[in-house]
């Protein structure tokens, strides 16, 4: 609890005395805060208690900044919030707010700063906040890095307390009692006689007090709603159809489009002849854009089939045309100068390679596309002073800044109603959907212009994950692992992203050895260095990131090492194992998967572990080599997650994770040809099917005091963990995703 | 031409050749029928006809010959057909853009089979994509569903 | 000249035995085709996904078994995806359709991976082929749906070789012939 203390004493009031009938509370570390942006939406009689909470005669709005792509992160955001606020979860409505500063997401920063995340170390410390300083002034909103949950863990609770005592405070002075007889519960505060004065009722006057910022947070053993399984939020919308996604949204006055972009990514088009789209019945306008063309219809699938036929010319691709070609200029990267960063040099590797017999092999993992299941769309009305674009989007603010630029309008003039997403794994990122649909609405002034992307198109203009290659190099005596040499080669995603946003990272990429670098391993002599390929295709954040590759690559390799020191998976995992977390989560799945046990012909199993974003992560895969295909049988996965805060959604979270990263691992790919990419809708890049889904058991550890997101790390010890477990079986060493390529599955 | 639909009789001026999911979503305003591949791949945008499970993004306007029912018209939120309260139970949902597809499915198939065994459950359910990964909540909410139906 | 007549007159079932033969490789070219084996399977109830213009041969996908209702009905139904209404099928890996409920033929007219013999005996044997006698084999073609598709089947699927009138011909020169097999 004294840590809670601290924060608390820490935060104070932030720009709440212009407010008219509304006051804020906040949590910051830096001394000039942002304004409050609800108060720019406050009418007078609105409580805006702070930045996320809202309360009027009306009824109680919590703002979920992290933006709902599937994770849950609506109603983590809500639960926390409504834990000290004393509400339930049937008596609120949750919004996404604007895009603000004030929701800048301090432990992204913290996850982006080059230290092992279990270094507590004062360097890494340090680095932290100045990240965190970073961040602030940049105003990166961010839902992305599996930051919702410890971005939100105290900021929120923080949030909901102080507006409970505030409302107290309220009560108080209008009755004449002390605030320590009075409780609170299910959004009233309570009077020793039993009666109820409703949040929504003292709002006004709450409103005009001095807000209580000196507030505990309350001990976990009385939480009411944190750790406990509750009903999501969105729960019932999702069951019934009612949920309402960007792509389904109606405005006023709307009509459709869709857009062709030169599928050469980045590459301009030279010229159209749509001679053949127009008078099509419903088409009122073919729109020739810098990169492609766009149809407005009245209704979207009359855009899509007059987009058909219009015939394009399109330039050449800005990077190499054939796959071959990509992958070519990955091998040719492992030189001293695209060494990006040697990230870890334990003992002495080249002493130890010298003259020994040296263990060597070569990885391989692909370009993969996002495409999660509801296609990029937006809605933009480009009015006189005004913009409004409905989207649901990971970065509400860049949004702004970029739109006010495109348009040379200010960032307030530009309206982000952000949306619910189905689905993202990186996708919603990016701002090609945004930018067109300007694009397209500037020609429209007054009329809202909803353009959605075909699944081809989708396809076509993803920006796919890293694609990366290693070689590896050890040596083993006496039946352990003695030395460990991993080059990592993969092109920049976090450059190419960072890139177009405009604000390069500065640095070494963190993430091309992500998963690798830090193995909480203790080979005698180990070395993990990073080769940056220069920029091929653009790519982007791809669910977790520079692990998904890296993880795979250091896992695979390890195993390759024991098995060629004769020595088992497990075992020598656990004897090498030097964190108390990872020998723990280790130990979890050993235990759940009662390894060592025997199995039956045809069998094996595999094990990985991974630390990204902070947690580390075991997986132990079960296979059998069936007549069929390889059919993944069971996977055990634990976790140290700090806490648990939704344990309903943690555990679908999780193996949604497990599933995500079995299911590209073999079967998805992306492959340039002629400069396009080859893949262009799920029969091409399918994942994981229902019948391919094995049994998977989830446990969740929670020794570490730092609380940590999870929709990102189950992901990368997944497809080492399925290699692993092929091998055992089959005897065939998969050093190449998509494993499909060398084995088939049922 | 005339399209029943969720028990309304609606007159709508479409090419014959626009898939059903189309007029559905932008001529109707049916959202709840979801667009993901229109390659029948991906399942979101199943609707029943005549009670059989139809991706009505295969399925021409002008080929209709039965009467449409869609998620709204399966149940909702205030009467939850059994399919959609096992999904509620079980929490299934992640992103959920897949669900009304996946729901619609499991509804036909355990109308056609009261009983079905976990095998079945997974060929019935396979066409279905669901990309945030809830395919074990799905597995679990059919044979929940299935066991309530059987004692309806 | 004499002479000549009587040979002719010995070796003619020889030479339409040889012409009927000829005619049945022909036949069994386009039913061990992908667009008739993908389909004519047996009691797995599994169709494939040969031919289709891209990728390796494989069992069709999204674990799809027909089962003994051989429509799907006791799981997910053939036309769930696959309409039954005449489309132009112009779209690589939408699911075909024809103005035909889409299904598997019956069970005892699997032909995957069944030899030239083989498929030979089921189709003379109106025991083993769906009741169909030769004259009946030969209208079914003429009039199937099917069939049709099978030659003409879209957006980079391989076709079938030959035309539904070459397959009819081919038919009909096998059943003048007596129906020859290799091996008979």
């Amino acid at each position: 609890m004294g840590r809670l203390k601290t924060i608390a004493r820490r935060s104070f009031l932030i720009g709440s005395a212009a407010i008219v009938g509304g006051v804020a509370f906040g949590a910051y570390l830096v001394k000039r805060d942002p304004e409050n942006p609800l108060s720019l939406d406050a009418a007078a009689g609105d409580a805006v208690f702070n930045p996320w909470v809202k309360i009027n005669a009306d009824g109680i709005t919590l703002i979920a900044p992290h933006a709902d792509l599937g994770q849950g992160a609506a109603s983590m955001q809500a639960m926390l919030i409504a834990e000290e606020l004393d509400v339930e979860l049937d008596q609120i409505i949750t919004s996404y707010g604007r895009p603000a500063a004030t929701y800048y997401n301090t432990a992204l920063a913290a996850e982006a700063v080059p230290f092992r995340s279990n270094d507590e170390g004062f360097a890494a410390e340090t680095m932290r906040s100045t990240m965190g300083a970073v961040m602030k002034v940049l105003g990166a909103q961010v839902t992305g890095g599996s930051t919702s949950v410890p971005d939100s863990f105290d900021k929120l609770r923080e949030a909901g307390a102080v507006a409970r005592e505030t409302l107290k405070a309220a009560a108080a002075a209008e009755t004449g009692l002390d605030v320590s007889q009075l409780k609170t519960e299910r959004a009233a505060v309570v009077l020793p006689d039993g009666t109820r004065m409703n949040y929504t009722e003292l709002a006004a006057r709450a409103a005009q007090m001095d807000p209580v910022t000196e507030v505990n947070l309350r001990d976990p053993a009385q939480w009411r709603l944190i750790g406990k399984p509750l009903q999501r939020i969105d729960i019932l919308a999702k069951s019934t159809g009612t949920q309402t996604y960007s792509i389904d949204l109606k405005v006023e006055g709307m009509v459709h489009a869709s857009v062709r972009m030169n599928p050469r990514k980045g590459a301009p088009m030279l010229g159209f002849d749509a001679s053949a789209a127009e008078g099509m019945r419903g088409v009122s306008q073919i729109i020739g854009l810098p990169y492609g063309v766009a149809v407005v219809a009245d209704n979207t699938w009359r855009a899509f089939r007059a987009l058909e036929e219009i015939e394009i010319d399109w330039d050449v691709a800005p990077y190499p045309a054939e796959q071959d070609q990509h992958w070519a200029e990955v091998a040719a990267s492992f030189v001293p100068e695209r060494l990006d960063k040697e990230w870890r040099n334990d003992g002495d590797v080249d002493a130890a390679l010298d003259g020994a017999e040296v263990f060597e092999a070569e990885y391989r993992a692909p370009y993969v596309a996002h495409q999660p299941l509801e296609p990029l769309s937006a809605i933009v009305k480009v009015s006189d002073g005004r913009v409004d674009i409905w989207a649901s989007h990971q970065l509400p603010r860049f949004v702004q800044q970029r739109v006010a630029a495109k348009l040379d309008m200010e960032t307030d003039q530009i309206h982000l109603h952000n949306q619910h997403a189905g689905g993202s794994f990186g996708h919603r990122l990016e701002f090609d959907n945004i930018d067109v649909t300007v694009d397209v609405a500037r020609e429209l002034p007054d009329t809202p212009v909803k353009l959605t992307f075909r699944r081809e198109e989708d396809f076509a203009q993803d920006y796919n994950r890293q694609i990366g290659m290693a070689r590896g190099r050890g040596t083993h005596a006496n039946g352990q692992v003695t030395t460990l040499d991993l080059d990592i080669a993969t092109v920049s995603a976090s450059r190419s992203q960072s890139g177009r946003l405009g604000a390069p990272v500065p640095g070494p990429d963190t993430q091309i050895a992500a998963g690798a670098w830090n193995m909480r391993y203790a080979v005698p002599n180990l070395r993990v260095r990073a080769y940056a390929v220069p920029e091929l295709a653009p790519t982007s954040s791809w669910r977790s990131v520079g692990a998904s590759t890296a993880g795979f690559f250091a896992e695979s390799f390890l195993d390759e090492l024991i098995h060629a020191a004769g020595a088992d998976p497990m075992s020598e995992r656990l004897r090498l194992v030097n964190d108390p977390d990872a020998r723990a989560v280790l130990e979890a799945v050993a235990e759940m998967s009662n390894w060592g046990s025997p199995l039956g012909p045809r069998k094996g199993r595999g094990v990985a572990l991974v630390t990204s974003f902070g947690v580390p992560v075991a997986e132990v895969v079960e296979v059998t080599d069936t007549d069929d295909g390889i059919k993944i049988d069971r996977v055990w996965l634990a976790a140290e997650v700090g806490r648990v805060v939704d344990p309903v959604n943690f555990e679908n979270v999780v193996a949604g994770g497990v599933i995500w990263g079995l299911g590209h691992a073999m079967n998805s790919e992306i492959t340039y040809s002629d400069g396009r990419a080859e893949q262009d809708n799920y029969h091409l890049a399918e994942g994981m099917r229902l019948h391919q889904c094995p049994v998977i058991e989830v446990r969740a550890l929670e020794n570490n005091p730092n609380i940590r997101g999870i929709g990102e790390p189950p992901v990368p010890p997944a497809a080492p963990a399925l290699a692993n477990a092929i091998f055992a079986a089959t005897g065939i060493r998969l050093r190449e995703m998509p494993f499909f390529k060398t084995v088939s599955f049922v | 031409m005339k399209l029943n639909v969720d028990g309304k009789s609606h007159e709508v001026d479409v090419e014959d050749d626009m898939p059903l999911l189309w007029v559905l979503r932008d001529e109707l305003g049916i959202t709840g029928v979801k667009y993901g591949c229109g390659i029948a791949q991906c399942g979101a945008c199943t609707v029943h006809v005549d009670g059989v499970a139809v991706r009505s993004c295969q399925l021409a306007a002008g080929d209709v010959d039965g009467d449409i029912t869609t998620i709204a018209g399966l149940g909702s939120p205030d009467a939850l057909h059994a399919v959609q309260a096992a999904w509620v139970e079980h929490q299934v949902a992640q992103c959920g853009y897949c669900q009304s597809g996946q729901i619609m499915q499991a509804a036909s198939f355990l109308d056609l089979n009261t009983a079905p065994t976990d095998d079945q459950i997974d060929e019935a359910m396979s066409g279905n994509l669901c990309r945030c990964g809830t395919y074990p909540r799905i597995r679990a909410a059919v044979k929940t569903a299935a066991a309530k139906l059987q004692g309806a | 000249m004499k002479q000549l007549a009587a040979l002719m007159v010995v070796l003619a079932p020889l030479s339409a035995q040889a012409d009927g033969l000829a005619a049945w490789d022909r036949i069994y070219a386009v039913a061990s085709h992908p667009r008739c084996t993908n389909c004519h399977v047996g009691d797995s109830g599994r169709p494939a996904w040969d031919g289709l213009g891209y990728g390796a041969a494989r069992p069709h996908g999204m674990n799809i078994v027909a089962g003994e209702s051989r429509i799907g009905a006791e799981t997910i139904p053939c036309r769930v995806c696959h309409i039954g209404a005449a489309g132009p099928n112009a779209v690589p890996h939408a699911a075909p359709q024809i103005d035909e409920a889409w299904r598997l033929p019956p069970v005892e007219l699997a032909w995957r991976g069944k030899s030239s013999g083989d498929v030979c005996g089921q189709l003379r044997n109106p025991d083993a082929n769906d009741g169909f006698d030769l004259a009946g084999l030969v209208e079914h073609v003429q009039q199937s749906a099917f069939v049709r598709y099978g030659f003409n089947p879209g957006a980079g699927r391989v076709p079938a070789p030959g035309s539904v009138d070459d397959l009819a011909r081919d038919l009909q020169l096998w059943a003048a012939a007596g129906s020859p097999c290799v091996g008979d």
